[in-house]
């Protein structure tokens, strides 16, 4: 049968460099139960700001709402997701 | 010559300086030093409840009704964890809340002191933002962001924690001067994406054979009532309001068909799945107004307009989306629709009516709200707490004036509507407030009858009383083979109540007492409270199961079945 296999994207999220946005952003994904890889944070390359990147196991549906939650946040900078297109498959049931 | 103040008169300031004239708190240890600079602002009327979940219903209820923003206050701890279901229901209904807690001194924080509480960790996710202030210097900025947070946008509530040794820290006033905290906007949609979409939807709306209007709370917020009435009228398209769009447009209007969803009348839900276009205004598509959302609205497109960007595609799948203020974007759809009727969709959706209802034995709520509007001569604010109560204030209540419909809807909290109608008098001193709630929800709250008393807050108490938690005796009845397991609810004496806190009371058990007892309620200086005696097992009609299909409503007591998950 055909699947719709998420393709895995990138999210980079550009947010202050303060623990209860850290806390709120990662809570955004805890709440919203999205499946999440490789969580990780670090220095942005500009004073007070951090860079949080994960690994969305999603389709691009997902990812985006992900995003809009993220763009609507107090101490969010700026959001970005890389990956590509969902992909369909042909898998064996 | 500089002037040098505490944390906590810096707090005071600041909120007058923002324009709050009213507080619903409750104070305690980690606070008092911010109690005792209050009496200095007398500005800032403070209101005593009885406990702070009702300081944040009142506030949340303040602020739905004035448009401003509403202020609890609450201790650390057990306070602070108080206020938490009042401010999820201010979160769930976009109400703008600034709750301040006291918090235990900073060297105290993390070592489990007395009364500490993580009020931050607690309220991250149902706040729009929250603040730990960690020197008296930031204090001022902080609550001058956080007003300005709490409105600006989609209205949410804002959570202020400020520890007992940062209100007595000393720091130089400084006027008030643009936030020192820098804000990330959230990203709206470019202006040509805008234009786009209004010329989409409004080609949309040219070619539709069955088009809808689906108005909910953003129009309130938005105050974007003749927009759309004026739409709907050059258009001729006819117009559903969700449970907090109710009020937004007219009831009684030719083009007005009710409330969709759950609980919502045949007729609309059929409009709505027989609509080709929907236009949203406003509102989130949630599941009670949706039902099964595989199933809902299958031949419409959906034309989508919401402030908040996230919401479009949230819940079903929107067509042309478009992100701004109801009032604006209705406003250029209206200067960009043809004028046309729609009398054969009309027509279409008015042969789904069904007759109404049978009224329910004895006292039927129809009745008792018809009472009340003719006693309050319709300037009236109805505020209703949650459950089968709230479906008939919903359906049955004659709403003329916008916003004169307050409940708590996303959230549902049983116990909103006594505190919430304290907060809803003090924006409207001139209406006459109702607060309608089951005997469950009015005894969550009643204890506020008290600060009512004390404070001379003229509320009107309507008490549903049928003996049981009628929604959830309803849902047994219907799903779980009427095992009516822990719904029967006890009430005391409430005309003894009503004595005990020196308030005129009365118990209406027929019909022809209703005149009498709800004009003499609505009469009286200040609170009274009014029981009436419903039938006990009358139900809300019709339903739609929980995740079933707008489609396929219940409409009389389902035959016995099998206790079901």
């Amino acid at each position: 049968m055909t699947l719709l296999v998420p393709r895995a994207h990138t999210v980079a999220v550009l947010l202050d460099d303060a623990l209860v946005t850290l806390n709120r952003a990662v809570g955004v994904l805890r709440r919203r139960n999205v499946p999440v890889e490789g969580l990780a944070l670090h220095p942005s390359g500009t004073a007070g700001l951090s860079r949080l990147t994960f690994v969305l196991k999603a389709d691009a549906v997902t990812a985006d709402r992900v995003a809009q939650q993220f763009q609507k946040m107090t101490g969010v900078r700026s959001v970005m997701v890389l990956g590509g297109e969902d992909i369909t498959s042909e898998a064996k049931q | 010559m500089a002037e040098i103040l505490t944390g906590a008169e810096i707090l005071c300031r600041t909120l007058v300086e923002g324009g709050v004239e009213v507080i619903f708190g409750y104070p305690g240890g980690a606070i008092m030093p911010f109690y005792h600079a209050l009496p200095d602002h007398p500005r800032l009327r403070h209101v005593l409840v009885r406990h702070e979940q009702a300081a944040a219903h009142a506030a949340d209820g303040y602020a739905r009704a004035s448009g401003r923003v509403g202020v609890c206050v609450a201790t650390s701890g057990p306070g602070a964890t108080n206020l938490v279901t009042g401010l999820a229901a201010a979160h769930m209904d976009s109400s703008p809340v600034v709750a301040i807690t006291g918090q235990v001194s900073r060297a105290m924080i993390g070592r489990d002191a007395f009364q500490e509480t993580d009020i931050i960790g607690i309220t991250l996710p149902i706040t729009k933002q929250n603040y730990l202030v960690q020197d008296v210097t930031e204090l001022a900025d902080v609550v001058r962001d956080a007003l300005a947070v709490a409105i600006e946008g989609r209205p949410g509530p804002v959570l202020i924690d400020v520890p007992k040794d940062v209100q007595n820290q000393k720091a130089e006033w400084k006027q008030s001067h643009p936030p020192r905290i820098p804000r990330a906007r959230a990203r709206g949609q470019s202006p040509g994406s805008i234009d786009d979409g209004i010329r989409r939807a409004a080609r949309l709306i040219a070619g539709a054979d069955r088009p809808l209007l689906m108005v909910g709370h953003g129009v309130i917020l938005a105050q974007a009532y003749a927009e759309v009435r004026a739409l709907a009228e050059k258009t001729g398209i006819p117009v559903v309001t969700t449970l907090l769009g109710i009020s937004a447009f007219p009831e009684g209007h030719p083009l007005h068909l009710g409330m969709p969803g759950m609980h919502g009348e045949v007729h609309v839900n059929r409009a709505i799945q027989h609509a080709d276009v929907i236009i949203g205004i406003g509102l989130r598509f949630d599941d009670r107004v949706t039902g099964n959302t595989a199933s809902f609205a299958r031949q419409a497109r959906v034309v989508h307009i919401d402030l908040d960007r996230a919401e479009i595609g949230k819940n079903v799948p929107v067509d042309v989306g478009i992100v701004g203020d109801a009032r604006e974007i209705t406003r250029r759809l209206l200067a960009a629709v043809e004028p046309r009727r729609c009398e054969r969709w009309l027509e279409h959706i008015h042969g789904f009516t069904r007759p109404p209802a049978a009224s329910p034995h004895g006292l039927s709520p129809e009745a008792i709200l018809s009472a009340i509007c003719e006693a309050s001569e319709a300037r009236c604010t109805i505020v209703s707490d949650v459950g089968q109560h709230q479906m008939w204030v919903a359906k049955l209540y004659p709403y003329r004036r916008p916003n004169t419909h307050i409940t708590s809807g996303g959230l549902g909290a049983m116990g909103f509507a006594v505190p919430a109608a304290m907060g809803v008098h003090l924006a409207r001193p001139d209406d006459t407030v109702w607060a309608i709630s089951g005997d469950g929800g009015f005894q969550m709250n009643m204890a506020e009858i008290a600060t009512m008393v004390q404070e001379r807050l003229s509320v009107k108490m309507a008490v549903f009383n049928n003996g049981y938690l009628g929604m959830v005796r309803q849902w047994q009845q219907f799903f779980h083979g009427k095992r009516y397991s822990c719904t029967p609810i006890w009430s005391p004496d409430y005309l003894k109540l009503a004595e005990a806190y020196g308030i005129p009371g009365y118990r209406v058990t027929d019909p022809s007492e209703l005149t009498d007892a709800v004009g003499e309620a609505n009469a009286a200086p200040g609170p009274a409270v009014v029981e009436f005696m419903i039938e006990e097992e009358a139900n809300v009609y019709p339903m739609i199961p929980p995740g079933g299909s707008l489609s396929e409503p219940i409409e009389a007591e389902p035959a016995p079945a099998p206790a079901a998950g």
